[in-house]
């Protein structure tokens, strides 16, 4: 029975041109951000690639590791980031890694291309969460109170069909109208991208299909909706109007009000006011130290000496001076860290009342462009501040905070040796891996299967008491 | 008989259910969204103002013209509300001193991304998306659904001339279209002049522009959709056309246009030019550094053969010189470094417009990119504010360093530590004498002026004639068909 109500809604829909509008514009947009994806993907790496081979060139020529001093890192692209561009476009993908002290992510892809900024990227995120969810209204508004209007849902029952079998069946019917032809297309669209010479990893295939799976858990969580609010309605067009203004508290308002609450709720320092703080505090050392400084006195006359204790003095008080600015530093940070996972928090739980935010949560994390992207990133980039500061020390005999200039005298005439530029500890990012994405993208996915089954609940429990007439 | 018409659709929009959705839908959108606009201004203007105390405070406690820094900011403007563009996307600040380059970092979202995560729709993108789907819906069956209905037989039974009853029937569902637009927008309005948002005539002017932009996008759509509704027989098969046009337009076209751009022409990363400065600038210095040793040595060599008095003496006489040379070629250095980067920004900065100039150009094809396009020119909030801020900051740091360096002439004063070291007299340091307050009176200060290009009008007036060209193209189209069209 089932099937029999399920291949009716089906045909219903296909043949309908609805459907063919819909799914030309569902094609057009899969398609382009497929290929639109891999073509921006394939121009970052070659952007990137670009950037790495400068900064292996700019140390040719330079003949003692003291004057490398730095080291920059850069984010590298990954194939996923352009189907679901989360924040990876919005926090800072370089950072200039020096033996020791902080270390700050600089350069956002919008912050420095502001021409993409103002029109964004088309990504599966976008799609699923406006365009899908669109759709899906279209799709089952009127999956009641429309049969009802035309008289057809008297005509069904006349006969002896269960409901709770017609409505199953009519879900059924609908969700597969529009999912298999939309599972075509990215199938379609994963197809293009080794063509384009685009070759993701096992790993980032699954992540992939995991994301399509939230899609599709979140398209179906607006179809049951629809067909929820189509079974409290007795006219078509009152549902249509409704679910409109649901959509758009869910796909427009709720997030970002969500976003500005945690922020009235918890107060993050600005980033001014510590680095201002800071600022003071370094002045502060600087002025102290200043007058340990014109009062030293070396024990030694002679020349040599005088100059190596003097070093060695001044060596003592930067490092000093180095310590308590980080100490400082550590403090203000953590504490805005703090405050501001606090506020990420509040901002992300209010969020998933509503299912975009839910969806488009669960895509970032599983593309890993949501948020952790950017602790990450700086996590492994303090990592490699260590290997680099050890290289240093090996090299050179110490680290350097990038401030100073050291300028070292020989006596001999013959030129020494350019350094190989090879030798530079590189840094490598590693992805986080799919058990990992997945094992935290399975709350929200949950929590959209669990929407899924409050809105079917509702609608079933509607619809038992439904006036056919 | 021309009023008539009008009053009876205006009766028949106003009367309909669909009115009292869509007013109240963009009434909650409208508000909505320049309240949280206004909410984000108000923030910004808090951000800004905290940094620059906080700036004003360092300065005051700075003791030595040497050590004299600055950081200048970005300024708000409260036309953002209405268009937030990239303001939140570009650095806030930039650090201003002799041996960094100016830099806009810092931004909105990367201090913050969650509120990347979730960004809000501002009015602009509301009218974009939003209201163009309502001016839609208004008129999609004006024509094609009166005929399925059967009134439009019934209306040309008796003889109402159809220029007439065309024109009626888009004036009429346009007033009823610009109720749901401009009341809730007058509200807003009144709410930020109520919060006390500082606008001045220049704004008001702007403000002006950019509600007859809006009229005239949603213009467009609501044509646009008589059009489409005169070209088709049933109403359903226009609104779906309708839909698809309207995806195109509004979601794909602006974005491939970019992307396009972007693959015809390519500019350097951030990273690349970073590292091609970095380059430079550790060669410089290890020229600097040879060229160092070079004098070194030929000093040197030029009092060997001296007895111990003599070369003191010499030394003596000869440390003002040589401490003036090192200086120089350390500054000149520098010169060199800043001049490298400077031409190199000159570069990238000229091949990002570019891009920018080519994306900007195919985007104009759809009315909602150029729509978009006013709506951040009016805002000051375009693709320019960053390159335009550049620049305002490059001739600000020449500005400060000449204050700072014509101060530390007067003064002596040149802030770090100066060692001698003598065989006889031992180590001496010398370290910045502590001057207390510095009179800062006439330091020349940082004031981000709102951008006053006879580009920009220009522009603004270029775009709303592409729209009014489309709007005027559309509307001929359905006054031509509508004069044959089978009323059946």
């Amino acid at each position: 029975m089932i099937k029999l109500i399920m291949e009716k809604e089906l045909k219903e829909i296909i043949s309908s041109p609805k459907f063919v509008a819909t799914f030309a514009v569902c094609s057009a947009l899969i398609l382009l951000t497929f290929y639109m994806g891999g073509q921006n993907y394939l121009l970052s790496v070659k952007r990137h690639s670009a950037a790495i081979a400068e900064n292996q060139r700019q140390l040719g020529g330079l003949t003692d590791w003291a004057k490398v001093r730095t080291s920059r890192i850069i984010l590298p692209p990954q194939p996923i980031e352009a189907l679901v561009v989360g924040v990876s476009n919005d926090i800072g993908r370089s950072i200039e890694v020096m033996g020791r002290g902080e270390l700050e992510a600089v350069d956002s892809r919008y912050g420095s291309d502001t021409i993409y900024a103002v029109f964004r990227f088309l990504d599966l995120n976008f799609i699923f969460q406006i365009v899908m969810s669109l759709f899906a209204i279209l799709f089952a508004y009127d999956a009641i109170s429309g049969e009802r209007e035309r008289g057809s849902l008297r005509l069904v029952f006349s006969n002896g069909v269960p409901r709770d079998k017609y409505l199953i069946g009519k879900l059924l019917g609908a969700f597969l109208a529009v999912a298999a032809p939309l599972a075509l297309l990215i199938l379609l669209g994963c197809l293009t991208l080794p063509l384009m010479g685009v070759h993701p990893s096992t790993g980032e295939w699954g992540k992939l299909a995991l994301i399509v799976l939230s899609g599709f858990l979140y398209f179906g969580a607006f179809l049951t909706l629809s067909i929820f609010v189509s079974a409290s309605t007795r006219k078509s067009s009152n549902s249509f109007l409704i679910l409109l203004v649901v959509w758009v508290c869910f796909v427009l308002i709720l997030p970002r009000v969500s976003a500005l609450l945690a922020g009235k709720a918890v107060d993050v320092p600005t980033i001014d006011s510590i680095s201002s703080q800071k600022m003071r505090l370094s002045a502060q050392l600087w002025r102290d130290d200043q007058r340990l400084i014109s009062n030293f006195r070396p024990t030694s006359k002679e020349m040599e000496k005088m100059g190596q204790e003097f070093q060695e003095f001044m060596q003592e008080l930067s490092k000093a001076r180095n310590d308590k600015s980080m100490e400082l530093a550590r403090q203000l940070n953590e504490e805005r860290t703090n405050k501001r996972k606090l506020q990420e928090s509040w901002a992300l739980a209010l969020a998933r009342i509503s299912p975009s935010a839910t969806f488009s949560i669960a895509a970032a994390k599983l593309a890993d462009t949501g948020l952790a992207l950017e602790t990450g990133f700086l996590k492994q980039a303090y990592l490699y501040q260590k290997v680099f500061a050890d290289f240093m020390v090996e090299k050179t005999g110490e680290t350097f905070d990038g401030r100073h200039m050291i300028i070292k005298m020989s006596d001999s005439d013959e030129t020494p040796e350019p350094i190989d530029p090879l030798e530079l500890p590189v840094f490598e990012y590693q992805a986080r891996p799919l058990l990992e994405v997945a094992a935290a993208a399975l709350p929200d996915m949950a929590v959209l299967f669990i929407f899924n089954l409050i809105f079917f609940t509702g609608a079933f429990v509607r619809f038992r008491k439904y006036d056919v007439r | 008989m021309f009023t008539t018409l009008i009053e009876k659709e205006l009766k028949l929009v106003l009367s309909g259910k669909k009115f009292i959705w869509t007013f109240s839908i963009s009434a909650i959108l409208i508000i909505l969204s320049m309240t949280i606009g206004l909410m984000e201004y108000k923030f910004a203007v808090r951000n800004y103002e905290s940094a620059v105390n906080l700036n004003e405070q360092a300065l005051r406690e700075t003791t030595s013209y040497g050590n004299l820094f600055m950081q200048a900011h970005r300024k708000p403007d409260p036309m953002q509300i209405f268009s937030i563009g990239v303001h939140n996307d570009i650095g806030r600040n930039s650090n201003i001193s002799s041996f960094s380059e100016i830099k806009l970092v810092n931004s909105a979202y990367t201090d913050d991304p969650i509120f990347a995560v979730f960004r809000f729709p501002d009015l602009s993108f509301i009218v974009q998306v939003v209201l163009s789907l309502f001016a839609i819906l208004f008129t999609y069956d004006a024509i094609s659904g009166e005929r399925e209905q059967g009134t439009l037989k019934l209306t040309f039974a008796s003889p109402v001339p159809r220029a007439q009853y065309v024109l009626a029937k888009l004036i009429g569902s346009w007033l009823g279209l610009m109720a749901p637009l401009a009341i809730p927008f007058l509200i807003g309005i009144l709410i930020l002049l109520l919060s006390g948002v500082p606008f001045t005539g220049e704004h008001w002017l702007r403000m002006s522009l950019f509600t007859g932009a809006t009229v005239l996008f949603c213009s467009f759509f609501a044509v646009l959709g008589l059009t489409l509704s005169v070209f088709t027989r049933n109403s359903s098969t226009s609104f779906l056309l309708l839909l698809v046009i309207w995806v195109a337009t509004i979601l794909i076209l602006p974005r491939v246009a970019v992307m396009a751009a972007g693959q015809i022409i390519t500019v350097p990363s951030q990273a690349e030019i970073e590292g091609q400065r970095d380059g430079y600038s550790k060669q410089a210095w290890n020229e600097y550094e040879s060229l160092m040793q070079k004098s070194w040595k030929a000093r040197n060599v030029e009092m060997d053969g001296m007895n111990k008095a003599e070369a003191q003496a010499w030394r003596e006489a000869n440390l003002w010189q040589w401490m003036l040379d090192d200086e120089a070629a350390r500054e000149e250095t520098e010169k060199k470094i800043h001049a490298f980067a400077a031409r190199q920004n000159e570069d990238l900065q000229n091949r990002k417009a570019m891009l920018q100039k080519l994306a900007l150009t195919i985007s104009r094809l759809s009315p909602a990119s150029a729509y978009q396009l006013i709506a951040m020119d009016l805002s000051d909030t375009n693709v320019n504010l960053k390159s335009r801020y550049l620049a305002l900051m490059q001739t600000y740091r020449k500005d400060f360093l000449t204050y700072r360096e014509k101060k530390i002439d007067e003064t002596g004063d040149k802030g770090g530590i100066r060692i001698t070291m003598d065989s006889d007299a031992g180590l001496s340091v010398v370290t910045g004498r502590d001057k207390g307050v510095l009179d800062l009176s006439d330091m020349p200060d940082f004031s981000p002026k709102i951008s006053r290009t006879d580009h920009l009008y220009q522009d603004v007036i270029v775009n709303m004639g592409i729209i009014l060209i489309l709007t005027f193209l559309a509307f001929t189209m359905a006054f031509v068909r509508f004069l044959k069209y089978d009323v059946r």
